[in-house]
């Protein structure tokens, strides 16, 4: 674990900072509803490198366990996401979420 | 037993919420059993109550249910006060209001809204006996509010006619402006004592001197209060235009219970009144002129109910005087006979009116003897008790006060005596246009004249009674001090030292020359008004005297002129030029700004998720740049 | 612990229970269920029992918990005749109901951010499921989607958050993170400062503080309006409960940086609800703009963090839940009867249903905080606790903004006894009946007494 501590922490931060944004992007920018959906797996995986390297910083393995956590969460999250996005398919036949403007005002 | 109090407020309560809220599903019956019953209930642990003080050692008890306010250092519990004076209301109100609720169940029988009735009589009964029982100011007020609420909507009653919605309204407004001296002393109070429980301001108040500015304030904005509630000049006149509620309502609320709680709740604050002096100067002054007043509207008026009212509102001022003389005995005294004959009063005078299909004016009925025995001779009772014909209850009340009058000054001798003259004359002048002479009325009423049905009639009796006997627990011409022995634990070392030795020259001589004098009005009032044809003065022909009698002093008129006309100029000329042309500009701006605010704002709702999470972002953002980089 | 053990027992036991042929027997079983748990949890008092430093069941957790509870029983009691098409079983809505509240309960209980951030997924999670369950309807549909979208994206920044705080301070435990800040007050890193912000934006959505709170509207009114109801109160009343207890126990050295930004947040959130509320032409909507108001009074006891203010959210959070279940159930009896939740519908109503109007009419003045309702000593405690504190503009920006709300709460009022040409009669489930009842003389009688919530020591 020695070698990850070479680089210093700050690298750590602003790579996944920049994840993070593209992820955030990624939501901002696309209609799909499915890549919108990848997007923020990414925002939530720079999330996790972050925290593994926490972890490794800090020399305490609560950080990583938290990381096991969130993969478990966000699968349970893409899995309900994804139904609900079957549901709306087969009502719509497309994942724009644009069509999505119904209720309004 | 004292720890069952809480029932007593609680059982009409539950009477009230049952008939409110099962309203027209439940018979006729049904209501005025769940009415009654609930009555009786509390009257029955009340008088438990006060029977088992007798074998108590300590006359007062506070009970603490919980806290109920809390705000800064104001803290509110709720709590019941029980002691001799709140025990002796507790019974009055239990009392007189199970017989008014039973003779309700006859009187109202046919009306449509039979249950509403009862629902709004036991929510009276509730407010009435939170009043009395209430710890603290605070817990008064409530009951005194709800008692006004009642007034308000028993008055409009009959909410289909436009003029007893008035009668309601005025009332209500007259109420409102006496309670704003009440909560406006209750201010003071807490400014002063930083506390509003009895026990804690007049432990307090003990440490002021005579006539401290602050404790006359305090008193003169609470007898404001009273003056509302129990109809005092000059906030007199929504009393007899109340008489438009049903008669029961006129018995219980209008003589017997509620327009007595400014008595209540002066007799209650009797520490504090003490300390003013000047206070009760001014109590005894508008006490003598609104006795005065009074009796001379009541001498002319046509309404039998109006005639009633007015007797009451000068029978309030009696109580009144006996409040600002300091004899506070006398003026409970006097509230708990004249419950009983002024009840008597007005119940006798529904069942006239019941049985003339309605017909309230006096010169329109006579003769009514024949087909009316038994209100016939209670009503002649009651007569008797209110003129203070001696022996009777009336007699011993009023005794005490005019005994306490004549001799705190001379200068009370005259009202007092026109006082002596008038309240017979105008009782008999009722009576007997009433019930002797020759029937004036239509045939068709005549066809239906019948004696009231006995659930009318057995209350009637049990008061008159009371009226004949009730004075005797406190007969100071025999040396019977009952009741002044009975609530010595609360006035004691407040009522201004009198005795009544000196005096039983003094008390000989009224109780004679009120047997006189009673006895020559009868006289005179049988020749004018039975044994003549009573002749319908057209209000043209009237002396100057009568007109202004009959006109009931104009007062109605002088208050429109001298605020009611005032207020319209000046309400006219502000809507002229600050209504119209300034705050309606600003709140239509305000309202069409807020209106045109929502519309836009409404729009930024676009429904889009992209544009919902580019404003999230920006909102993100936003926050970080202003935290971190400005 | 034995609490959450049994919630989450129960919430299986009720989704196999649908295999009944009794197709209502999981609603019941989920009502004693809870009873029970109330039972298990109400023993708990004073003890603070404390699992392992992941979930503590202190006098703050369990008072939260019970009226969230009591929630949900009320709400339980309105599923079976429930008239909406809602195309999921009864089974799965009830275990997922109880699921929601055990995500509820980890939020209130949780001494350590990983229990809050699965406290607040277990919940969010369910609810993007309740929210689309009426499948076929494009509406419900639309509102699922949107709240997952906006909820996964949210939860990425409250992650991210945590992830800071932790990297500033070394842990997630509460504790340690108390003391760490509490130690460093003077030396903040900008690490921990940007976390912190960053988890306050992820709390704000959850109790759709402005300008997060967009989702709010469309989602409450998609969805079921049961959901809704639900949303609107244990959803709100456990987002600010969590919201607040990390605040006050936390980072109340580091306020500075991060009271202002609450100051605009709730500012800006009664504004825009309240007068966004005013447009409103369908009563659902309405409601839900009138709840995103609420949460900005809420904020407020951010504001104040005195020891008033975690009885005053208690207070409020009480009040205005029965209020909300009692206009949550106005509303679907009258959209029953007449199959719209616009305005209109309530025209007459006062006397077609007199039993109803009144109800609501009790209903809405407690939201508007008309004296002597519950509504109104809860906006009442909540202001006193932030003048103690000294923030009086934010209080004259709340009142103005209650005298706006009395505004459109009232033209319901108006429109219940305005008369109408139509006769008919509308029914009402006793059930129904039953518990809007409950919920309007508990109102009453919060507030005329008080002192039952407020002697609560927190």
């Amino acid at each position: 674990m020695e070698h990850l501590k070479m680089l210093p922490i700050e690298h750590y931060i602003f790579l996944s900072t920049i994840l993070f944004c593209i992820g955030v992007a990624g939501v901002l920018l696309r209609r799909n509803a499915i890549i919108i959906l990848m997007s923020v797996e990414l925002m939530l995986n720079a999330v996790n490198l972050l925290l593994a390297a926490f972890s490794v910083f800090h020399g305490d393995a609560a950080g990583q366990v938290f990381v096991f956590f969130i993969m478990i969460v966000a699968a349970a999250e893409v899995a309900v996401g994804l139904a609900i996005l079957m549901v709306i398919y087969r009502n719509n036949h497309s994942t724009d979420i644009d069509l999505l403007s119904k209720l309004k005002w | 037993m004292t720890n069952l109090v809480f029932l007593v407020p609680l059982l009409p309560l539950i009477g009230f919420l049952l008939n409110g809220l099962l309203n027209n599903k439940i018979s006729k019956n049904l209501a005025a059993a769940i009415g009654v019953l609930s009555v009786a209930g509390s009257f029955a642990i009340a008088a438990g109550i006060f029977l088992q003080s007798f074998h108590e050692s300590s006359a007062s008890h506070t009970i603490q249910y919980c806290t109920w306010l809390k705000a800064g250092s104001l803290t509110i519990p709720f709590e019941f006060l029980v002691d001799h004076l709140s025990m002796l209301f507790m019974l009055i109100i239990t009392g007189v209001g199970l017989l008014i609720h039973i003779y309700s169940a006859g009187y109202m029988h046919d009306d449509d809204g039979f249950n509403r009735f009862f629902a709004y009589l036991n929510l009276f009964m509730f407010s009435m006996l939170m009043l009395v029982l209430g710890a603290n100011y605070v817990m008064m007020f409530v009951g005194w509010e709800g008692v006004g609420l009642c007034s308000y909507l028993l008055i409009g009653f009959w909410y289909k006619n436009q003029e007893y919605n008035s009668a309601a309204k005025k009332a209500f407004i007259m109420n409102r402006i006496g309670d704003l001296g009440f909560l406006a002393g209750m201010f003071l109070m807490f400014s002063h004592f930083g506390s509003l429980s009895f026990a804690e301001v007049f432990e307090k108040a003990k440490a002021f001197s005579t006539n401290d500015t602050a404790i006359v304030g305090i008193t003169l904005l609470l007898f404001i209060g009273a003056c509302g509630k129990s109809a005092q000049i000059p906030l007199f006149t929504w009393l007899p235009d109340a008489m438009a509620g049903p008669t029961p309502v006129s018995a219980l609320i209008h003589a017997a219970t509620m327009v007595t709680a400014g008595i209540y709740m002066i007799a209650r604050s009797n520490v504090l009144y003490t300390l003013a002096p000047t206070t009760l100067k001014v109590i005894l002054v508008v006490g003598v002129f609104t006795a005065l007043l009074g009796s001379f509207i009541a001498l002319t008026q046509k309404d039998i109910k109006k005639v009633l009212a007015y007797s009451t509102v000068s029978q309030l001022g009696y109580m009144f005087i006996a409040l600002g003389l300091g004899n506070y005995n006398a003026a409970v005294f006097h509230v708990m006979t004249h419950a009983f004959f002024k009840a008597l009063l007005f119940l006798g005078a529904g069942s006239v009116i019941h049985a003339m299909s309605g017909e309230q004016d006096i010169f329109k009925m006579g003769g009514l003897r024949k087909h009316l025995p038994i209100t016939n001779i209670t009503f002649f009772i009651a007569t008797l008790a209110i003129s203070g014909f001696p022996l009777l209850s009336g007699f011993f009340s009023k005794d005490e006060i005019f005994v306490a009058a004549l001799s705190y000054s001379p200068l009370l001798w005259l009202p007092i005596s026109i006082l002596f003259f008038l309240t017979p004359f105008y009782m008999f002048r009722l009576y007997f246009l009433t019930f002797y002479g020759e029937y004036r009325g239509t045939q068709e009423q005549m066809d239906h004249l019948h004696e009231s049905p006995q659930i009318m009639t057995i209350p009637l009796m049990i008061l008159a009674v009371l009226s004949v006997v009730g004075g005797w627990i406190n007969a100071s011409l025999f040396n019977i001090h009952g009741l002044e022995h009975f609530l010595e634990p609360v006035f004691r070392n407040y009522t201004l030292p009198f005795s009544s030795e000196g005096n039983e020259i003094l008390e000989y001589g009224l109780a004679a020359v009120s047997l006189v004098v009673v006895i020559y009005l009868i006289w005179l009032t049988n020749n004018v008004f039975a044994k003549k044809e009573a002749e319908n003065l057209a209000e043209e022909d009237m002396s100057f005297l009568q007109k202004l009698s009959y006109n009931k002093f104009y007062v109605d008129e002088l208050y429109a002129f001298l605020i009611q006309k005032p207020l319209d100029w000046i309400s006219e000329k502000t809507y002229e030029f600050i209504e119209v042309s300034g705050i309606d500009q600003i709140v239509n701006g305000t309202g069409s700004f807020v209106g045109w605010s929502s519309n836009t704002l409404r729009k930024l709702q676009t429904g889009h998720i992209g544009f919902y999470l580019f404003a999230m972002v920006f909102g993100i953002i936003m926050i970080l740049v202003l935290n971190f980089i400005i | 612990m034995t609490v959450l053990v049994l919630l989450s027992v129960l919430g299986l036991i009720t989704l196999f229970s649908g295999f009944s042929s009794d197709k209502k027997l999981p609603i019941y079983l989920g009502i004693v269920g809870l009873a029970v748990v109330l039972g298990f949890n109400f023993m708990g008092w004073d003890l603070a029992h404390n699992a392992y430093n992941m979930v503590v069941a202190d006098n703050y957790s369990i008072a939260f918990t019970t009226i969230m509870t009591f929630s949900t029983i009320f709400i339980l009691f309105l599923l079976p005749d429930f008239s909406e098409k809602v195309e999921v079983p009864l089974a799965e809505i009830t275990s997922l109901l109880l699921f929601t509240l055990f995500g509820a309960y980890l939020m209130v209980s949780y001494s350590n951010l990983v229990m809050l951030f699965i406290g607040i997924e277990i919940l969010s999670i369910s609810l993007y499921i309740l929210a689309g369950s009426k499948k076929s309807n494009t509406a419900s549909n639309e509102a699922a989607m949107k709240y997952f979208l906006m909820g996964s994206f949210a939860t990425g920044f409250l992650l991210f958050g945590i992830t800071l705080i932790y990297g500033a301070t070394g842990s997630f435990d509460l504790g340690t993170i108390k003391t760490f800040v509490t130690d460093h007050a003077a030396d903040t890193s900008t690490l921990l400062l940007v976390g912190v912000i960053l988890m306050l934006i992820g709390l704000a959505f959850k109790i759709s503080a402005a300008p997060f709170h967009f989702w709010a509207p469309d989602v409450y009114q998609g969805s079921p309006s049961l959901v809704t109801g639900f949303m609107a109160t244990v959803v709100k009343t456990a987002g600010i409960a969590a919201f607040f207890k990390l605040f006050y126990t936390c980072f109340i050295p580091l306020a500075d940086s991060w009271r202002t930004t609450i100051w605009v947040m709730a500012a800006l959130t009664m504004t825009i609800g309240n007068i966004t509320a005013l447009y409103q032409t369908t009563f659902k909507r309405m409601l839900a703009y009138s709840s995103i108001a609420h949460a900005g009074y809420l904020l407020l006891a951010l504001l104040a963090l005195n020891n008033l203010s975690a009885t005053a959210i208690l207070y409020y959070a009480t009040a205005y839940s029965l209020a909300t279940i009692a206009s949550f159930a106005v509303l679907i009896t009258v959209h029953q009867a007449k199959q719209s939740h616009s305005l209109d519908s309530f025209k007459g109503l006062a006397k077609n249903n007199p039993f109803l109007a009144v109800m609501a009419t009790i209903a809405l003045c407690s939201l508007a905080g008309i004296p002597p309702l519950a509504g109104f000593f809860a906006k009442f405690y909540l202001f006193s606790a932030v003048i103690k504190e000294h923030f009086y503009w934010i209080v004259v920006i709340a009142v103005l903004n209650s005298c706006v709300g009395i505004f459109y709460y009232f033209r319901i009022i108006v429109n219940m006894f305005s008369p109408t040409a139509e006769q008919e009669t509308i029914e009402v489930s006793s059930l129904y009946k039953m518990v809007i009842f409950v919920c309007i003389i508990l109102s009453l009688v919060l507030g005329l007494l008080p002192d039952l919530i407020l002697r609560c020591n927190l």
